[in-house]
């Protein structure tokens, strides 16, 4: 009898153990041991989203809906102003330059996007089609603007 | 055979030789071998081309330098080739011999290219786009919009030419080089 | 948190635009009296990511963040913010967030090889002070702690009481070594006092902007969105980009000069040949603050002893000796243009265009510098190099000329650097190489002298006594001799606190993973997230991150930053601060002092280390009180309900004490309350006042009335220009690894990208690390863009995809390779090898080859 309470009690710790033993933990290589080599990743294609992507939140710069390989900034030209500069935006039928981009360091109001805005892609960036490694659990909250 | 039919044969002949020889000359002028020969078209317009889709895409369908900047018939061919003895002229004064040259003359070189295109209402773009294949499915929808657009104002004797003068180089201006500096597509008024 | 003038300002400026445009638009909502109409309460902190220290506004609702913004009162970013500084409203959210201690067990016992199991806070530090005791009893150096650049300044300030006090071991090392200790150490050789003496005011002063090994347009964007602006506004001003590859900044460049690796050094001495030559350089000026010193040559590459490489080496270490001006001369005659165009591979008409820039003396030049030149085996030599430009021309310490070594760290200044937690520092620029400056220390401190160690294990001349009854012999280690000593099972235990180093560290297979696995050691990482350190690790501990606690920063330009705690961490998460000083509470100073120290503080006998460090009379003065912010909002201070003083505070007010008390001066900061009420402070602080530029009369009001420029930092207040030749690397490309490979990082992802990978919006952006190539250098090897390809070293491989039309684009024989990627550990193929003065990993130099996957 005692026997079997012993057995009994060590089957119930283990299973303890079992239960605890574990914790659901993983990098972000996923199941990949350290020590493996690297795996293969699934290949996406920039999304293109008609109409944009929505922002998670008001103050969010918007991520660019298309594909940018053609178009090029540099020190002489910058072609995201083809089609969203103040100038030709409405011909486009492209969203214009954000307000925000029109004010100087010293909050100068140009006719022009303001050269501290020069380069789009240190803030906007295109989305590549592909599910998040891990889900993000920020939430929208409602803004009234 | 008498005389004069020997002759004709003779020149005939030779005259075969001689055109012959002088559509291979020209023949050979029209690759892009010969374009990149010049340090000039290789450093600069031919190295940025190479980022571009024209170069390099899904199908490895690609253009080469002549197939948009050299016509396809004889006699455009013909007038687009005597005005390239200006650029020979211009390689022996070393004109844009180095890519600071090349980029100050950048806005001149292209705007002539702009104008010839316009002009011909984008020739060289049609030897291989055409409206009536795209597909507007495959398009972005603002693209699609567009060319639809553009169709609908199609001239009624010319299918393919937008009806209110615009043309391919209008909106695709910078896709296969780079823009040069001072460019401004909202002074852009074509 | 006033902005309502701010508001006002902007509306307007808004309006105007809208009506220069001819549209109306609607005006951007702004924070107002802390709480804004959808109940969105507002508030400043610094942001979490690089060294630039932008400020950015946290929304808060509901006891979360649900918006970020950048502040437009904020000096240095002025609203601006770069993508991963937008999206720090995410940064804390991740789903997989640790939310309890975890320790590998099996059958319910610690074991190296058992599976994570959670733990409470009380058995996570009960077995830790007993594995850290026993491994203390072998010496100084069995155990050791890594921190980082990312603590807040008092977590920094903490963690130095703990080690080098409570523990009495100089193994404190902080992940800026890997980052920025080249720059410190010509810092102190050359100006004897650390840190930059212009400002990001320079930004708009400069005519020219010079970038040596900075790729500023990734990596410091809003700097460079400063840069960009006067380089577009400004008449005649120049950009010139001098990098091993081309990137984003050389968009920006009016001069590109793409160098072969290491010929910067080259580069640098042709441009003082030609300052020499031309007679270009300010005689006054050099007769008056400069001396002229040469370094030791030929030291090695900082590899272990055993390889070749160091026993070949016939010079050693870095001390000055002094030369005239003509020796000097004849140093860098050899660097003609000729040479030096020939051995960097630069056309000499970019390299004499570099050159007639800086002779110029009518043009105000800012040389900004980042890895490039901090991770490189001749580090402390290129930083001087640069100086020795600046200093020839007296273009320094005055506004637009500037040399100015960036930081990529959040606080690798305020933290890392200025509390000093290396292993050879102690708080405001003392060192533990001079006994006076520990006994400053131990004064301060309150503990009996000789309780920290010397560097030599000295003091007054005789040896200090280890736990262990031996003398305590020498203590300093470097960060990356700990993982070599971990290697080699001479240090046991190890704490990791706030940095991937597992991930960030060179030669993954050869060093740091097999010093992480071996089977002698106890290896802790306190981390937000199970990051690759977290799973080489044998405990993990849950981390409250950022604005979950109330936080202090320094940036580039020594600007202090504040912020309160926002939030509160998830699950049993607790602040780096928390951790550091409850572990204190289980370890007893008998448990780690020998008998002799005991017995001259009797009264600390038997007493915690917490006891002796934080609840000292000094960090526990001020008592517990309300948070509040100008408007009346309350902010939560999970430190002080723990404790039940304000412990930042505390432990701000003891910190300063070191730079008001000592012998050395220019360190001086503002009162506690200061910061919280500003966006930032630029030290050294006197009157009240900030300091934009050092050493100059004027700008800097400790530069005595008449003396013009002054560098007090050295005796004499002279500085040094220091001469070095161009030395080739350790690693060359060969017939086998026939590629340098460059390793960095990328615009979207921080560092390890830990957080910003968690970040969807950032992932999608820039997913993978990938091998940037050259198209030939592709198609030689039959590699096509978009495939997998294998990247292989004498030390191990990675498998990426190639690209060969990517934002950086790399000359023939040079692959670059960032380092974000978890899945792809580029550093399992990085050389170890560092500069022998600064001990700083070069991560930018190494041969490769690269063959189909």
């Amino acid at each position: 009898m005692k026997k079997t309470i012993k057995l009994i009690a060590g089957i119930a710790l283990s299973c303890f153990v079992m239960g605890i033993a574990g914790a659901d933990v993983s990098s972000l290589r996923g199941g990949n041991d350290l020590a493996n080599a690297a795996e293969k990743t699934k290949k996406a294609k920039i999304e293109k989203v008609s109409g944009g992507i929505a922002r998670t939140w008001a103050e969010q710069p918007p991520m660019i809906p298309h594909d940018v390989d053609k178009y090029q900034i540099s020190i002489k030209n910058n072609g995201c102003l083809k089609c969203h500069s103040a100038a030709t935006y409405e011909k486009e039928k492209s969203p214009k330059v954000g307000d925000s981009h029109f004010l100087t360091r010293e909050d100068k109001a140009l006719e022009k996007v303001s050269s501290r805005r020069w380069f789009c892609d240190q803030c906007h960036a295109t989305q590549k089609g592909l599910t998040p490694l891990v889900e993000n659990t920020f939430e929208t909250v409602g803004r009234s603007d | 055979m008498n005389k004069s039919s020997k002759l004709l044969l003779v020149g005939g002949a030779l005259g075969v030789i001689f055109w012959g020889g002088f559509n291979t000359a020209m023949e050979a002028t029209n690759t892009e071998t010969f374009c990149i020969s010049c340090h000039e078209m290789e450093e600069n317009v031919y190295l940025e081309y190479q980022d571009t889709i024209h170069y390099s895409n899904r199908t490895g369908v690609r253009a080469t330098c002549p197939d948009c900047h050299v016509p396809k018939e004889w006699i455009h061919k013909m007038v687009r080739k005597i005005k390239a003895s200006n650029e020979l002229y211009h390689k022996a004064l070393g004109t844009i011999d180095t890519p600071e040259k090349f980029e100050a003359k950048r806005m001149k070189l292209a705007q002539n290219v702009w104008k010839t295109m316009k002009e011909t209402d984008s020739r060289e773009c049609r030897n291989c786009h055409s409206f009536e294949y795209m597909d507007f499915e495959k398009q972005e929808e603002r693209s699609a919009d567009r060319h639809d657009e553009a169709i609908e104002n199609r001239d009624p004797e010319n299918e393919e030419t937008h009806g209110d003068g615009e043309t391919c180089i209008d909106c695709h201006k910078g896709i296969a080089h780079r823009l040069p500096e001072g460019y401004d597509p909202a002074e852009d008024d074509s | 948190m006033s902005m309502n003038r701010r508001e006002f300002i902007k509306t307007n400026a808004i309006a105007a635009a809208a009506a220069t445009a001819g549209v109306t638009i609607p005006t951007v909502t702004l924070a107002k009296d802390g709480m804004d109409k959808d109940g969105i309460r507002w508030d400043k902190a610094a942001c979490r990511f690089c060294g630039t220290g932008c400020s950015v506004l946290i929304g808060t609702k509901g006891g979360k963040v649900v918006a970020t913004q950048g502040d437009p009162d904020a000096p240095v970013n002025k609203g601006l913010n770069c993508i991963k500084g937008y999206f720090l409203s995410k940064i804390m959210y991740g789903k997989d967030r640790l939310t309890k201690p975890l320790l590998r067990k099996t059958n319910g016992k610690y074991d190296k090889n058992g599976e994570f199991e959670e733990i409470s806070w009380d058995e996570a530090f009960k077995t830790m002070a007993e594995k850290w005791v026993a491994a203390r009893k072998k010496g100084p150096k069995g155990v050791g702690m890594f921190g980082s650049g990312q603590w807040t300044i008092w977590e920094g300030y903490a963690a130095q009481k703990l080690l080098k006090a409570g523990f009495r071991s100089n193994s404190l090392e902080p992940n800026a070594r890997h980052c920025m200790a080249s720059a410190v150490g010509s810092f102190m050789r050359t100006f004897g006092i650390d840190e930059p003496m212009g400002c990001y005011d320079d930004l708009e002063h400069a005519d020219a902007f010079v970038l040596w090994g900075s790729n500023m347009s990734e990596m410091h964007p809003i700097l460079w969105s400063r840069l960009t602006d006067t380089r577009l506004t400004k008449k005649d001003s120049e950009v010139h980009v001098l990098s091993t590859f081309k990137h984003r900044s050389c968009d920006l460049a009016d001069n590109e000069l793409i160098f072969t690796p290491n010929t910067d050094l080259a580069i640098a001495n042709y441009i003082a040949n030609h300052i020499i030559q031309t007679k270009a350089y300010d005689q006054a000026f050099i007769d008056k603050n400069v001396n002229f010193k040469k370094t030791p040559t030929d030291i090695g590459y900082g590899l272990r002893a055993s390889h070749p490489l160091e026993k070949k080496k016939t010079g050693k270490g870095g001390k000055l000796s002094g030369i005239t001006f003509d020796e000097y001369a004849k140093s860098v005659a050899p660097y003609t243009l000729e040479h030096a165009s020939e051995i960097s591979g630069v056309p000499k008409t970019r390299l004499k265009k570099l050159a007639e820039l800086y002779a110029n003396p009518n043009k105000k030049v800012t040389s900004f510098w980042t890895m490039g030149m901090n991770q490189h085996t001749r580090g402390v030599w290129m930083n001087s190099l640069v100086y020795n430009i600046h200093l020839m021309m007296g273009k320094i310490s005055e506004p637009g000329n500037s040399p100015f070594s960036l930081t990529g760290q959040p606080s690798a200044c305020g933290t890392a650097r200025e509390v000093g937690t290396f292993t050879h520092r102690l708080p405001a620029d003392y060192v533990v190489k001079k006994d006076a400056h520990c006994k400053f220390a131990e004064k301060i401190w309150k503990l009996p002298a000789g309780t920290i160690p010397r560097a030599n294990g000295k003091t007054d001349g005789a040896d200090q006594t280890d736990i262990s009854g031996k003398p305590m012999g020498k203590t300093m280690i470097h960060a990356v001799a700990m993982h070599r000593a971990l290697n080699d099972g001479k240090m046991n235990c190890f704490w990791v606190m706030c940095n991937n180093n597992l991930q960030a560290a060179a030669n993954f297979n050869e060093e740091s993973l097999p010093g992480w696995r071996n089977p002698d050691n106890f290896i802790t990482v306190s981390d937000p997230y199970p990051t690759i350190s977290a799973m080489g690790a044998d405990m993990i501990l849950p981390t409250s991150m950022w604005v979950e606690k109330e936080g202090a920063y320094g940036n580039s330009e020594r600007r202090t930053q504040f912020w309160r705690q926002q939030t509160k961490g998830p699950g049993e998460s607790k602040s780096d601060l928390w951790q550091v000083m409850e572990f204190a509470k289980y370890v007893k100073t008998d448990d780690v002092w020998d008998a002799t120290l005991l017995a001259a503080a009797p009264e600390y006998k038997g007493k915690t280390l917490y006891d002796v460090l934080y609840a000292n009379g000094q960090v526990d003065k001020f008592p517990a009180q309300q948070i509040t912010d100008p408007e009346g909002n309350v902010y939560g201070n999970d430190e002080m309900d723990d404790c039940g003083y304000y412990v930042q505070k505390g432990l701000f007010e003891e910190y300063r004490r070191f730079q008001f008390e000592g012998p050395k001066k220019g360190h001086e900061m503002a009162a506690f309350e200061d910061y919280h009420a500003s966006r930032g402070i630029r030290w050294p602080v006197i009157d009240g006042k900030e300091t934009l530029w050092r050493y100059r009369e004027g700008y800097d009001a400790l530069v005595p009335k008449g003396a013009g420029v002054k560098f007090y930092g050295k005796p004499d207040g002279k500085a040094n220009i220091i001469t070095a030749p161009y030395e080739p690397p350790p690693e060359s490309p060969d017939k086998e690894y026939d590629l340098w490979l460059s390793t960095g990082r990328v615009l979207e992802h921080w560092h390890s990208a830990s957080m910003t990978r968690r970040v969807p919006e950032l992932y999608k952006a820039m997913p993978d690390a990938v091998i940037y190539m050259h198209p030939a250098d592709a198609k030689k090897r039959k590699l096509r863009r978009g495939k997998y390809a294998k990247v292989v070293s004498r030390r191990g491989e990675i498998m990426a995809r190639v690209e060969t039309r990517g934002r950086n684009k790399p000359p023939q024989g040079l692959i670059f390779v960032p380092w974000f990627d978890a899945g792809r550990l580029i550093n399992k193929v990085t050389l170890d090898a560092t500069d022998p003065l600064s001990k700083e990993t070069d991560y930018k130099k190494c041969a490769v080859k690269v063959v189909k996957a």
